[in-house]
């Protein structure tokens, strides 16, 4: 049975309150210092402690590997608020048993775009893994986990060995997700699944003192981990996981630097790159005729374009978009990438599932939906002013 | 172009005075009181002056701090007996103005049908709207084929005028005499009016007595109270048994400046009944409306500087000023000087179905009061769908979430916030829609129970379980 660690590094550009008033006024769109300083937050508390216990891991753990997976929007952040957090990532990278995993670069909804768009994003993300970390992707993984069977045909064309998705009914029909699978619309492309119980268990569930497993010590995870069927684990979940969400004082990063010596308990585990997992044969095919993602109860795009003002939102966004391509200006092509990024629609989410209410609250920095619909709309509303602007020069 | 509208809201303002100041004398002209005026300008002027942080500051002193769920009051558990309920009240529609006259109508309906017994007293001659249950008294007489005899309560603008306080005193004196009450289980009054009187009868009676406040005099004069209206405030407040705030918000002041204990403090809010729902008018994002009277305390030249600040910005909307209030002549004045006659319309008093009609027809609503104890004119809008502005320190905005909230200084955001609604259809729906769900979540029957709840508690202490 091998171990499928797989960690996802996101910071999303963070809109500044753009008020109505403010059209046409040159403010900012991004609120870089708060950004940054969010950003150094969550550094000090997860990203250096947490990658600090995994490098002393591979350094104990000859055995031990993972993989990462970072944005674009993650490491322009990192360079300016906590460049030793780069160079932490570097170290682990070059030890050789650490993959990085292919996306778009502004965690985007692009595959929801007319190409080329999501093919330039794919690519613009390569090229600065390539960059800076000297690596090409093997393995691609979509925006929030999204896959389905265009995605697979997407990654076979941009020549990915495989892909991440989330191992849930829907698509598996009763087949156990601890397997290789390949997808039936692209067979060159290997699927990865996420076992979501027991990523959630971490996850989600981890410091819930009502959850009758609390708490949960690493002992017992590997137990957990060593009595699962079946011969890949894919235990997929955000970095963020490991001292942001749960904060330092659950015990997680603890649970985190202990978990390969507990792996290593059990002589029939073992853990494996998504690299290394994608190589082999695959036991089936799977088909997801409609996208899928690892979001909420329903594991759907509702996450983001579940609602009204969701749909309009990304609909006015996607409708910019041709404007933009016109106006052939990178700076505004810029800005409208990162007005992509999925977590400002994720703002947006009203209602819901009692659980997932919650945890769009928690990520959301805006009092309400509403909110955060009027800041991106004034926005977009801006940007395309520019771009209209630029399209049509005024007549001297 | 602009000259036609100019025009047409100088007469709207012609007719709306000749209704102000023509004919008897209305009930709800008490609140008029004539200091507010120059109060008002006087804060507002401090106000401008001040930097955001002050306001800031301003503002979280003001503001209810949402804390975890505190249950306002809870409704009994068991059959109540039916009770009978002497309230000591003031006004009730059809006669009315601002919330104390709905409030007082929509409770006593309430107990009425659920089968408690209510004596309505209050200064005014009816008639009054035919309520079950409830049995209006007023001092004076009727005289056969005559008109009723005026009471002694002839005042208009407040303690100012002479004979205020012999009116008032006369009204005390009749309730705390008055005989031929049988089988009284509490006795309730209603603001600072009648407190004497209440707290007299309730003595004599030997009956617990209940408050409900519903704005204080801080509220009313921004700050620079009365020393006799706060008198009768503070006689009622500490000597009931229990007080009923409509909003937390009101509940700290009534704790905070008048050293009432918060535990003899209940938190019933306002509600709004559910009407068939109007159909709404053609959503064209072009009306945005404020309705209300024109005190100081309601910041409507705030909602004017909004106005200004986004007409620009949006050249199809169009402001309306629905209410009558002692601040319409510096409000027309402010919107002239502002530049924006053409663009916004002074009302005056609107009817019942004329109010209808503008929730139905309004894109956007907008509360931007300075101090407001609760806001019903809010939660109506809300209940008609419309897309609501509320200022962080009404009352409505403690129970309220599809709103949006703004600072009550803050012109820039009210300016943008009408802007976003005008401009985004869809938030407009979204909001409209859920608006209405908020808004008649609760309604009159809970708030009711609620109230009954504060009764059964006080029966239970006297030893006396209904």
């Amino acid at each position: 049975m091998k171990i499928v660690l797989y960690l996802h590094l996101h910071q999303p550009w963070r809109l500044a309150r753009f008020r109505y008033v403010d059209l046409g006024s040159g403010r900012p769109y991004f609120d870089v210092a708060r950004n940054l300083a969010i950003f150094a937050g969550i550094a000090e508390r997860c990203y250096r402690p947490a990658l600090t216990r995994l490098r002393d891991s591979l350094a104990r753990f000859p055995e031990f590997r993972f993989s990462l997976s970072l944005t674009g929007t993650f490491v322009e952040q990192a360079e300016q608020a906590a460049p030793d957090v780069l160079d932490l990532l570097r170290d682990v990278v070059r030890t050789g048993r650490v993959s990085l995993v292919g996306e778009t670069y502004y965690h985007s909804l692009a595959f929801l775009l007319p190409a080329p768009e999501l093919h330039d994003e794919v690519e613009l993300h390569r090229r600065m893994l390539r960059d800076q970390f000297r690596v090409r992707p093997k393995v691609l993984r979509m925006t929030e986990l999204a896959f389905s069977d265009d995605l697979a045909r997407f990654a076979e064309s941009e020549r990915f060995a495989g892909m991440l998705a989330e191992g849930w009914e829907g698509i598996l029909g009763g087949r156990s997700a601890n397997h290789r699978y390949c997808s039936a619309s692209a067979p060159t492309v290997m699927l990865l699944l996420r076992n979501y119980r027991l990523s959630d268990d971490v996850g989600f569930r981890f410091s819930a003192r009502g959850w009758n497993e609390y708490p949960l010590l690493s002992e017992k995870y590997a137990h957990w981990l060593a009595s699962s069927p079946g011969d890949l684990l894919g235990l997929f979940m955000d970095f963020e996981t490991f001292g942001e969400h749960h904060k330092a004082d659950t015990g997680i990063l603890d649970f985190l630097a202990a978990l390969p010596g507990a792996v290593a308990q059990h002589r029939h585990l073992s853990w494996a790159t998504v690299d290394e997992a994608v190589d082999g044969r695959p036991v089936d095919t799977i088909s997801a005729p409609v996208t899928i993602s690892w979001a909420d109860q329903q594991r759907d795009l509702g996450a983001w374009l579940g609602n009204d003002l969701q749909r309009s939102a990304f609909e006015a966004a996607k409708k910019l978009g041709t404007l933009v391509t016109r106006a052939n200006d990178p700076e505004l092509l810029t800005m409208w990438r990162k007005l992509l990024t999925s977590d400002h629609f994720y703002y947006m989410y009203v209602g819901g599932h009692g659980a997932d209410q919650g945890v769009h609250q928690y990520f959301s920095s805006y009092g309400s939906p509403y909110d955060a619909y009027a800041n991106y709309m004034n926005a977009l509303t801006d940007l395309r002013q520019r771009v209209v602007k630029r399209l049509a020069p005024v007549d001297a | 172009m602009t000259e036609a509208p100019s025009r047409r809201t100088k007469g709207r303002t012609r007719a709306a005075r000749v209704r102000t100041t023509g004919g008897r004398p209305k009930p709800h002209t008490r609140r008029a009181v004539g200091r507010s005026r120059e109060s008002s300008s006087r804060t507002s002027g401090k106000l401008v002056r001040r930097d955001r942080s002050q306001l800031e500051a301003l503002t979280s002193t003001l503001a209810w701090r949402r804390t975890p769920e505190e249950t306002p009051s809870t409704p009994p558990r068991v059959p109540v007996r039916k009770l009978h309920i002497v309230m000591v009240g003031w006004e009730y529609p059809p006669n009315h103005t601002g919330g104390l006259g709905v409030h007082c109508y929509e409770l006593c309906r309430e107990l009425g049908r659920m089968g408690h017994r209510i004596t309505f007293l209050t200064p005014f001659h009816g008639p009054f709207t035919e309520t079950q249950g409830v049995s209006f008294r007023w001092p004076g007489r009727r005289t056969e084929g005559e008109p009723p005899v005026p009471f002694a309560y002839q005042v208009t603008s407040g303690p100012a005028e002479p004979g205020w306080d012999t009116s008032m005193n006369s009204y005390n004196d009749w309730v705390g005499s008055l005989a031929g009450l049988k089988e009284v289980d509490v006795v309730h009054v209603h603001d600072w009016f009648g407190t004497r009187g209440g707290v007299a009868l309730s003595r004599r009676m030997r009956r617990p007595l209940v408050m409900t406040i519903h704005s204080t005099e801080y509220d009313r004069t921004l700050g620079f109270p009365g020393a006799e209206i706060r008198e009768h405030e503070a006689y009622g407040l500490q000597r009931a048994d229990r007080v009923i705030a409509v909003s937390r918000h009101l509940k700290q002041q009534v704790v905070d400046r008048y050293g009432v204990p918060p535990g003899k403090v209940r938190v019933v809010y306002n509600a709004v009944r559910p009407t068939p729902r109007l159909e709404r008018l053609r959503d064209a994002g072009v009306i945005v409306l404020y309705l209300g009277r024109l005190a100081a305390m309601k910041g409507v030249d705030t909602f004017l500087r909004a106005a200004a600040r986004v007409a620009p910005l949006a050249p199809a909307a169009t402001f309306v000023v629905a209410g009558e209030g002692p601040e319409l002549p510096r409000l027309l004045t402010l919107s002239a000087h502002l530049g924006i006659s053409d663009r916004v319309l002074f009302l005056g008093k609107v009817t019942e179905e004329e109010r209808s009609l503008l929730l139905a027809g309004a894109s956007v609503f907008v509360l931007p009061s300075v101090v407001e104890p609760f806001g019903i004119a809010a939660l109506e809008a809300m209940a008609a769908g419309v897309p609501t502005i509320v200022s962080k320190t009404s009352g409505v905005a403690e129970i309220t979430e599809n709103t949006f909230a703004v600072d009550f200084w803050d012109i820039d955001e009210f300016a943008s916030r009408i802007g976003e609604l005008l401009q985004y259809p869809e938030l407009r729906r979204l909001m409209g829609d859920a608006s209405r769900w908020e808004a008649l979540k609760a309604g009159w029957p809970e708030r009711a129970l609620e109230t009954v709840g504060v009764y059964v508690e006080l029966l239970d202490a006297a030893g006396s379980r209904p």
